[in-house]
């Protein structure tokens, strides 16, 4: 937190490191491993590779879904990943296997699965689905705990907070609403206009705020518990995908989030500032991933572009 | 008193009804750990299980051939990383929890209906085991040593009074077990024995530095401490409940008894003990049930020492009577009719776990009520009925209040995203980074046939309780979601659950407890939506206030 009357340290810029040529359809999502090892890339060619982070170098393909693959999750012991396909189901896999094994299916949606996560115990999945519901798994015994009719219309993001007690969803009719783990239940309804669309939502690192981005061009900050948002963050282009964003804590406080118009963009947490855009894919930007140590960044391009590129800070 | 609460039981923070049931073997005794995120259960066939309490799963299960007797008592050590059960075959076994893996196993010569490890350190040595018909004694397990506690004071002679005899302490202490525990640092242990005296003990000289005499000298049977060490309770045969509150406060107990010692003047040995006693424990309150005069079974305190909750030690009948700690009953929660034989109460929640005589573990916890300010951002629930006041541009076509709101949004406050507060509710803030909070899940290996047979079960649940909510669409509409199933694909055979709403956590009790005195305003926007999605999508669902969300039920 910069205090008042501290110079901000000066922005140092990144710049294309690589980029990553590893699959035949657009890219839907890139996930660093909590541990910095590994970086996931999932793609509508209906495989996920695995890619070594320091050597950015391929590493295994996981094959297995039956459609294209949405979203990709991390367990926090970043031994796990879990898949979010256009199959309707889920997949869990070993990701220290050599073969890059499928260790458990999760079936029950009855429609695409968009969105996934881990909570950070990761014996709970939570799936959001093209069916309306969320879905929570236990890790275990892939047994689903709770399925929650959450929204009218597809659900394009779920995310549990920090002790995991919390699910924050985003969905294409517009709300975004906040759901008790335990229980199931409905808690807090954060926006709830039919238009615009929310299309990604997730929770600060402290578990605080939620990162709400809108299919109008915006992204905002709220302070859930009182339900008012306190930063937005625009200039770039989001009226038709669900781009992820994320938020960048290794060198200062960074809001990052693809766009449609083919960049990166890159914005200062508190001051709402557009720092960077980074340019470079030649196709929507889907998905970011900062690493969690160091000063890089992963993007995924959509059809026009297939590819993943990192960003590196100069040192 | 059966049912006649003097405190308002909608404003306790208790549980009320039994939300689950965890089945595994039959299970005797149950145990939490320090942060209630697991809770080892041991069973009649020697094993221990661990059951993961927020999946509601078995995590991990402790057994070897060498032991099948039944387990008498279960104990977590501080951290999490240990666990030690005493069982009927006189033995004592210690685990280490990540591993699954038995350390040591003791025997002695008798069977201990309890055994604890030494609370202070987070992988434990010592620990103190009560015997089904001695003295407690303090064991090493790791050489297998043991120092036999004293449970009394020797007499001192011709002015010392004669023990009270009465129909509650006629057993002489070698043949009753004698019940002990450690204080929370662990340097002392309290011991009640049959003449109804708790003497505080330092177990390395085998020495009592204490005596305080409980009125009536029954039998002792329970001696608890609540986890932050403020209150002891103690359950005797005289069918009552006695809560002290500990004077003896600072963590070096036994300096504080020294001091103590030091500075009081006795005539003789009992004398002393008796005065330095007074100042270690002071009566607090006393429990009993004065009409069906019920004796007590498995009592302890709330996670927070707010509640003291006893089981009755009636045949054939589950109830919990659950008192705040001033001595008034709040609440008695009553279960099937099978014998109680544990019970604990949650760390951190309001949640009760109990054991029945049948081996089932009972889940206790809040009534879950509606929240309907959830389903809207604008909604506010109310106390009670509000005078409706307008606001002087209420019908204004742009309301100045709405143009403030936007103004509010581009704030230049700093937002903090990254630090974390500490949790509250432990006081010892030695926070290790060790903690043992959850074992790792790891998922079991789908097999062949299960992919195939993989089908949607669409069979509701038996949910008798169900608080039938106006919300709750029955059907189910576009053949998509499911209620919650009982899957026919249990991995663990035998782990039936019956699943009810499960309560909100202390985060969801927060947002519902906002109630913010403004008038209800529900958005009534009707347009519909542009299809924005990457795949073409049915996009015919109008608003309806009722739709937009709703639980799972």
């Amino acid at each position: 937190m910069a205090s008042s009357g501290q110079e901000a340290p000066p922005y140092k810029p990144y710049r294309q490191l690589k980029i990553l040529r590893g699959h035949e359809r657009a890219v839907s999502c890139v996930k660093f491993s909590n541990d910095g090892t590994l970086l996931a890339s999932a793609s509508l060619d209906k495989t996920v590779v695995i890619w070594s982070s320091a050597t950015l170098s391929l590493l295994h393909r996981l094959v297995g879904h039956s459609e294209g693959v949405s979203d990709v999750a991390w367990s926090s012991d970043s031994h796990y990943i879990c898949t979010a396909s256009d199959d309707r189901t889920l997949r869990i896999w070993d990701a220290r296997s050599p073969g890059g094994e499928c260790v458990k299916t999760l079936r029950g949606h009855s429609n695409f699965v968009f969105c996934v996560n881990f909570n950070s115990q990761s014996n709970l999945i939570v799936s959001g689905s093209f069916d309306d519901t969320i879905r929570v798994w236990e890790v275990k015994t892939g047994k689903c705990l709770h399925t929650i009719r959450a929204h009218s219309m597809p659900v394009t993001s779920v995310h549990f907070n920090r002790d995991g007690s919390l699910i924050v969803s985003g969905s294409h009719d517009g709300s975004c609403k906040i759901w008790d783990t335990a229980s199931g239940t409905c808690l807090k309804t954060l926006i709830d206009d039919k238009v615009p669309a929310v299309s990604f939502a997730k929770f600060s690192p402290n578990g605080k705020f939620i990162l709400v981005a809108t299919l109008n061009d915006t992204l905002k900050l709220w302070n859930y518990s009182t339900g008012r948002f306190l930063k937005v963050y625009a200039g770039h282009v989001n009226k038709e995908y669900c781009i992820t964003s994320t938020f960048s804590v290794t060198n200062g406080k960074y809001i990052v989030s693809g766009s449609e118009d083919r960049c990166v963009y890159l914005w200062d947490l508190q001051h709402k500032n557009m720092v960077q855009k980074l340019e470079g894919h030649t196709g929507t930007v889907i998905s970011v991933s900062c690493h969690p140590t160091e000063n890089k960044i992963a993007s995924a391009g959509l059809d026009n572009d297939i590819s993943v590129r990192i960003w590196v800070q100069d040192a | 008193m059966v049912g006649v609460s003097t405190v308002d039981p909608l404003q306790g923070d208790f549980p009320e009804v039994i939300e689950e049931y965890l089945e595994h073997g039959v299970m005797k005794c149950i145990a939490f750990n320090r942060r209630g995120t697991l809770l080892a259960a041991g069973c009649s066939d020697g094993s221990c299980v661990i059951w993961d309490f927020e999946t509601r799963g078995i995590a991990k299960e402790l057994k070897d051939k060498e032991c099948s007797a039944a387990i008498t008592s279960v104990c977590w050590s501080k951290y999490g990383h240990r666990i030690l059960v005493s069982a009927a075959d006189k033995s004592l076994t210690l685990w280490d929890v990540v591993s699954g893996e038995k350390i040591t196993r003791t025997t002695l010569q008798q069977t201990s209906l309890q055994a604890r490890l030494h609370p202070g350190s987070s992988t434990p040595s010592l620990c103190l085991a009560c015997p089904l018909s001695s003295a407690p004694m303090i064991v090493d397990l790791d050489t297998g040593n043991t120092t036999v506690l004293p449970v009394s004071i020797p007499d001192a002679g011709a002015g010392a009074a004669p023990p009270p005899k009465n129909k509650f302490s006629d057993v002489t202490p070698s043949f009753t077990p004698t019940a002990a525990c450690f204080n929370k640092s662990g340097d002392v242990v309290y011991v009640g024995n049959s003449k109804g005296e708790v003497l505080l003990v330092d177990y390395k000289s085998a020495q009592v530095r204490a005596m305080v005499p409980t009125s009536g000298g029954a039998v002792i049977k329970n001696i608890v401490f609540c986890r932050n060490g403020q209150y002891l309770l103690t359950n005797s045969n005289d069918r009552t409940i006695r809560i002290y509150e500990n004077l003896l406060l600072s963590k070096d107990g036994l300096k504080a008894l020294d001091e103590l010692s030091e500075a009081t003047e006795g005539q003789d040995d009992v004398e002393k003990l008796k005065a330095v006693g007074l100042k270690c424990l002071t009566l607090f309150r006393e429990f009993q049930d004065s009409i069906t005069k019920m004796h007590w079974k498995a009592p302890c305190f709330s996670g927070d020492g707010e509640w003291v909750i006893g089981g009755s030690a009636s045949k054939g009948e589950h109830k919990i009577y659950i008192w705040d700690r001033g001595g008034h009953l709040v609440k008695i929660l009553e279960g099937p009719k099978e014998a109680l034989i544990d019970l604990a109460w949650h760390p951190v929640h309001p949640i009760i776990v109990s054991v029945s005589l049948t081996g089932l573990v009972y889940i206790w916890a809040k009534d879950y009520t509606e929240n309907w300010s959830a389903f809207a951002p604008d909604f506010k629930e109310l106390e009670e009925n509000e005078e409706y006041v307008e606001r002087e541009d209420e019908f204004d076509l742009i309301p100045e209040t709405e143009k403030a709101k936007e103004i509010n949004a581009n704030e230049d406050d700093e937002v903090d995203i990254v630090t974390v507060e500490k949790d509250s509710a432990f006081s010892d803030s030695d926070m290790s980074q060790d903690e043992l909070c959850f074992l790792p899940a790891i998922p079991s290996p789908d097999m062949a046939e299960q992919q195939e047979k993989c089908i949607e079960s669409s069979s509701k649940l038996v949910d008798s309780n169900n608080s039938g909510s106006p919300l709750s669409e029955e059907g189910e509409p576009n053949g998509g979601a499911m209620n919650h199933a009982s899957s026919p694909l249990e991995e663990d055979a035998g782990v039936a659950r019956l699943k009810r709403k499960r309560r909100p956590s202390e985060k969801g009790m927060e947002l519902q407890a906002e109630k913010v005195r403004k008038p209800l305003k529900s958005s009534a926007r009707s347009s519909k939506l542009k299809n924005k999605s990457l795949v073409d999508e049915d996009t015919s669902n109008g608003f309806n206030g009722d739709d937009v969300s709703d639980e799972y039920h």
